[in-house]
């Protein structure tokens, strides 16, 4: 097992290596000359050569590529065109919101999903199952900014039962702080428990129908112990794997979430960066939630050594 | 037939001409619809909306783009059926204008994708060393989460429907060269494909002949959740100020621009909400159906 970690963590390096060369390679091409905008309108094309060279900006690609690498690991992410503050600092400001919504729908969404699903597998062919299924698809095919300002109009301005935006942190209080979060990250898990309950439904579907299940009934096992401990715990590896792939969908939507219910997170961030058109925070963003994804990844597949003793690849 | 007596003023009616299907066709026709129902709803939602994009102009549509300050945010009524957004204009009309940036963005991403990604992906699973490079290309790619990946390349552009669709369709061909490749590894295992191979077929035959007819099922359904996840994007893109000009009616930019006043005015919000939400769904119920017929064995699954 410790074979397969160390090669499993080795394994992510030439991919955040790629990652982080498709994202230099963005701001690499970004449009306008940071020489020039840095010398000004009257500077003459010496001058713009003299601060390109001082700024190393006329050294081959992959020197830059490394050079910017190894400070970027070292936590530096470069300054903000557009405030003049350290990208890293910015992100730092502003990524409890973001972390806090994130952790919150994962929760509310697995916890609700992964019932949904075994309920919809046991159940198969009922109309439970049909239920579940048809929830399914309206969570899969309705963007999670329309849900937000659905829920935001139904329970915020109609009923007047929660904030209509904004965030608390959670030091203010666990209640204001959940108060706020919880329409976002309803909205923002609807795709996700869609996702999870879907294929969570496919892959019990798989096990029920497996001979081990059968003797667990035989030896007199209850149907409950049957369905969440002998099917779930081996229908979980392809579970975990989605929740891993889906984690891209569920990033995507935490911007856009944050933008309708205007909680102060890296997403809002983000927006404003591309309004600004501010490439290093743009960038910073996009590393920052790649390496967080491959990370996630990464943990998945640790993960199924632990449900899974079996995989040694 | 008989004769049948007419009475006097009136004149007979010509015998009705054969647009009925026989009964025959009739049950064929039935048949169809109680098999695949999903295929037959999301087909005809999505036909409507097509319809829709493409008649625009004639279903009762103002300018989409003519401002009239006097008559900014009106509700919905008989003359403004959507009601008029802050600048005045009429959201009825911008709506239905909007379905035709949103499925010019879907069918083009999910051809440019399509084709794009089966190009890697059989050339990529047929040849072993352009293999591991493309794939580990195509790895890298997929680790940037998708949203951010287009955002990141619509910050390098200018914003356009063309540059939209080139954004989106780079984040979405890794997934189909992935898909056709897998198809491809095991296919070039099957005994056909090896006797292909043994006769001396050259290879850009055996790809054209026996692989690719292959490959179009799973393509056709991978395609449909492409076009549906790329109205998606593009609405997410336009509502962030990072996709569609703003200039061009599209939904995401509509509800981008009713977001200041949605609290007082949801109703701007809500139509291109709507609209958005009916036609993915549609997409999406096509490609669940499309699944289940081309595929039965995972129907049964999923």
């Amino acid at each position: 097992m410790f074979a397969y970690i160390v090669r499993r963590i080795l394994a992510t390096v030439p991919v955040v290596l790629l990652v982080a060369l498709f994202v230099f390679s963005l701001l690499y091409l970004a449009p306008g000359d940071p020489a020039a905008i840095i010398a000004g309108d009257q500077a003459s094309p010496a001058d713009v050569d003299r601060i390109r060279e001082s700024l190393g900006l006329d050294r081959p690609f992959l020197v830059r590529f490394f050079d910017w690498f190894f400070h970027v690991i070292g936590g530096d992410l470069g300054v903000s065109i557009f405030t003049n503050l350290p990208v890293s600092h910015m992100i730092a400001q502003r990524i409890e919101p973001t972390v806090s919504l994130m952790l919150l729908t994962l929760t509310l969404s697995l916890s609700c999903a992964i019932p949904m699903g075994v309920i919809a597998a046991w159940k198969h062919g009922t109309i439970i199952d049909r239920a579940v299924m048809m929830t399914a698809v309206f969570g899969f095919s309705t963007p999670s900014f329309v849900i937000g300002y659905l829920l935001a109009y139904l329970f915020a301005l109609q009923l007047d039962w929660l904030p209509v935006q904004g965030f608390t942190s959670i030091s203010v209080g666990l209640i204001p702080f959940l108060r706020n979060l919880i329409l976002p990250a309803t909205a923002l898990g609807l795709v996700f428990m869609a996702l999870i309950a879907r294929i969570t439904r496919a892959t019990m579907l798989d096990v029920l129908s497996q001979d081990y299940v059968r003797t667990a009934k035989a030896k007199g096992v209850g149907q409950r112990g049957v369905l969440f401990v002998h099917a779930l715990k081996n229908a979980a590896v392809p579970i975990v794997t989605i929740v891993g792939i889906g984690f891209a969908t569920l990033i995507g939507g935490a911007i856009v979430t944050e933008s309708v219910f205007a909680i102060p997170g890296l997403g809002r961030l983000t927006v404003d960066a591309i309004l600004r058109r501010d490439y290093p925070v743009i960038q910073g963003v996009v590393l920052m939630f790649s390496f967080i994804y491959v990370l996630v990844n990464l943990g998945v597949d640790l993960l199924y050594t632990v449900f899974d003793p079996r995989i040694r690849y | 037939m008989s004769a049948t007596t007419v009475p006097p003023g009136y004149t007979a009616a010509p015998v009705l001409p054969e647009i009925l299907p026989t009964p025959k066709e009739r049950g064929r026709i039935m048949g169809f619809i109680n098999r695949h129902p999903t295929i037959v709803v999301g087909g005809v939602l999505v036909a409507l909306m097509v319809l829709i994009a493409i008649l625009a102009p004639y279903l009762g549509t103002k300018d989409p783009t003519a401002l009239a300050p006097a008559k900014r945010t009106r509700p919905p009524s008989e003359l403004y059926w959507f009601g008029t957004d802050m600048l005045g204009r009429d959201v009825y009309s911008r709506v239905l204008y909007g379905a035709r940036v949103s499925l010019t963005v879907g069918f083009s991403v999910a051809c440019c994708a399509g084709i794009i990604g089966t190009t890697i992906g059989l050339v990529s699973g047929f040849t072993r060393r352009i293999d591991a490079i493309v794939m580990r290309a195509m790895d890298g790619l997929m680790s940037i989460p998708q949203i951010l990946l287009a955002i990141a390349l619509m910050a390098l552009t200018r914003a356009s429907v063309q540059n939209v669709i080139i954004a989106i369709s780079i984040t979405e061909t890794p997934r189909v060269c992935r898909l056709v490749r897998g198809v491809v590894l095991s296919l070039r295992e099957q005994p056909y494909v090896e006797a292909a191979i043994a006769s001396g077929t050259r290879v850009p035959v055996i790809i054209w002949k026996h692989i690719l007819p292959n490959t179009l099922a799973p393509l056709m359904v991978q395609a449909t959740f492409i076009c549906a996840s790329a109205m998606i994007t593009e609405a997410t893109l336009s509502f962030i100020g990072a996709g569609t000009p703003p200039i061009i009616p599209s939904w995401g930019n509509i509800m981008a621009e009713g977001r200041a006043l949605w609290q007082v005015k949801p109703y701007i919000v809500f139509f291109p909400a709507i609209f958005l939400s009916i036609t993915v769904l549609a997409v999406n119920l096509l490609g669940d159906g499309l699944r289940d017929a081309l595929d039965p064995r995972l129907a049964k699954r999923l």
